[in-house]
């Protein structure tokens, strides 16, 4: 297998973003929640290098009015972007906003993103919700994917039942031309979220799933016994991307332990390269 | 009397590497001052360690590859487990780094040696390394000089 995108990354923890932003410390320490050091962003990089990942998306969170907080402005993740040409940006913006569809249309035809990234739970609406619509339309118009937040949240004060995978089921229905990725396999629903996924083939699903034991022993649990691995490779092998989550895991921990579950060759191709890159193409 | 405390930033590139740092600790030695003393060495980290051994590639491969069989990341199919491997509330993350933590107590985090007539003193063969356990990261060791001009 030669190269391989990560879907999902969070650069919260970039030290040369921190000191040209120094109110991103707290959007990571206290909206992010993450309690790590400061890292210089060449160690992510070394860090894709061990895990056989040539690129990563990098994800903002726009949760102003829910947190009076933005886990990097579009702005500034076009500006970390800037920093390696193995970062592919995605947007965010707030639902809760009458702008948002306008802001969304500016980060991808003017600041040149490439999708759009959205924390139901953190940014506090059910993805079902009509006020999200807008944001749904112009993703959309755009052709561009949505990575959504689902499942378990690791932040003290976002809650659980936003990411219930059937709360996405409307907009998979009612954008059928509209690519919606759920992150983190919404565990603890993965049965549910691969019915999803069975059902609209616009729905795709990320492997950035950890939250007890270790990724192998957690990815085999999730992904061979929730529901079999066969399931992912005959019946989802086009609708399965590779996400870490970095850095509330380590991108090489992860790869490691999708590599370990048993996919064909064939497959992990899919689901390490190909998936993504179809995911990223515009389709408006 | 002099007392220094450096802190030196060492970035590892590889899961588990070791870093000779002896010539950074010597160029501080040599630069403080210090005609007789002590200099102390000492991670700032709870998943890597200090160690003093032989200056050489082999070992270099066989020390790392020897703490991966005591405390292995992950340990075999149905043997035996972490209680590390959990939420960790205060990160926000999951503990994945058990074995890094255990590897870092087998290592030890600190080491010492004498100064005598401004310069380190240690053995023909030793070295002084940093070993990550946990990489790639940049981490941050202390070399503190205690001594008499």
């Amino acid at each position: 297998m030669k190269g391989g995108i990560d879907f999902h990354t969070h650069p919260v923890l970039v030290r040369e973003m921190i000191a040209r932003h120094p109110e991103l410390a707290a959007a990571a320490k206290e909206t992010f929640y993450c309690g790590n050091n400061f890292q210089p962003l060449e160690v992510m990089l070394l860090e894709m290098d061990i895990a056989g990942i040539d690129h990563a998306v990098v994800l903002p969170i726009d949760a102003t009015t829910s947190r009076n907080a933005t886990i990097y402005t579009n702005e500034q993740i076009v500006e970390v972007c800037a920093m390696s040409d193995r970062l592919i940006g995605f947007a965010s913006v707030d639902p809760h906003q009458d702008s948002a569809p306008q802001t969304l249309t500016h980060a991808i035809e003017r600041l040149g993103l490439r999708g759009l990234k959205l924390a139901p739970a953190m940014q506090e609406f059910y993805a079902d919700d009509r006020l999200a619509y807008p944001v749904y339309t112009r993703a959309q118009e755009l052709g561009i994917p949505i990575l959504f937040h689902a499942g378990m949240s690791w932040e003290p004060r976002s809650r659980l039942k936003y990411g219930h995978p059937l709360r996405f089921e409307d907009v998979a229905a009612d954008f059928p031309k509209l690519r919606i990725v759920l992150a983190h396999l919404a565990w603890p629903w993965v049965v549910d979220a691969v019915a999803l996924a069975l059902k609209y083939p616009n729905v795709f699903l990320d492997t950035s799933a950890l939250y007890f034991d270790n990724p192998r022993d957690f990815l085999r649990y999730a992904m061979t016994q929730q529901v079999p691995l066969t399931v992912f490779e005959r019946s989802l092998r086009h609708q399965l991307v590779f996400g870490s989550d970095n850095p509330r895991i380590e991108i090489k921990s992860m790869a490691k332990a999708v590599r370990s579950l048993g996919f064909s060759e064939e497959c992990l191709e899919l689901i390490f390269r190909i998936n993504a890159e179809k995911l990223l193409e515009r389709r408006p | 009397m002099i007392i220094q405390l450096h802190r030196i930033e060492v970035v590892s590139k590889k899961d588990m590497e070791m870093i000779d740092i002896t010539p950074e600790m010597d160029r501080l030695v040599g630069a403080s001052g210090a005609k007789q003393g002590i200099v102390f060495v000492t991670t700032a980290h709870t998943t890597s360690s200090i160690v003093v051994t032989e200056g050489v590639e082999c070992l270099e491969r066989d020390i790392p590859a020897h703490l991966e069989r005591l405390a292995p990341k992950n340990p075999p199919d149905g043997s035996y487990g972490y209680y590390h491997n959990r939420l960790l509330d205060f990160d926000g993350r999951l503990g994945y780094n058990a074995a890094d933590h255990l590897k870092s107590v087998l290592g030890g985090i600190q080491t010492f040696f004498p100064i005598e007539d401004g310069k380190v003193v240690r053995g023909g063969r030793q070295r002084v390394y940093f070993v990550e356990w946990d990489g790639p990261l940049a981490r941050t060791v202390f070399i503190q000089i205690i001594g008499q001009a």
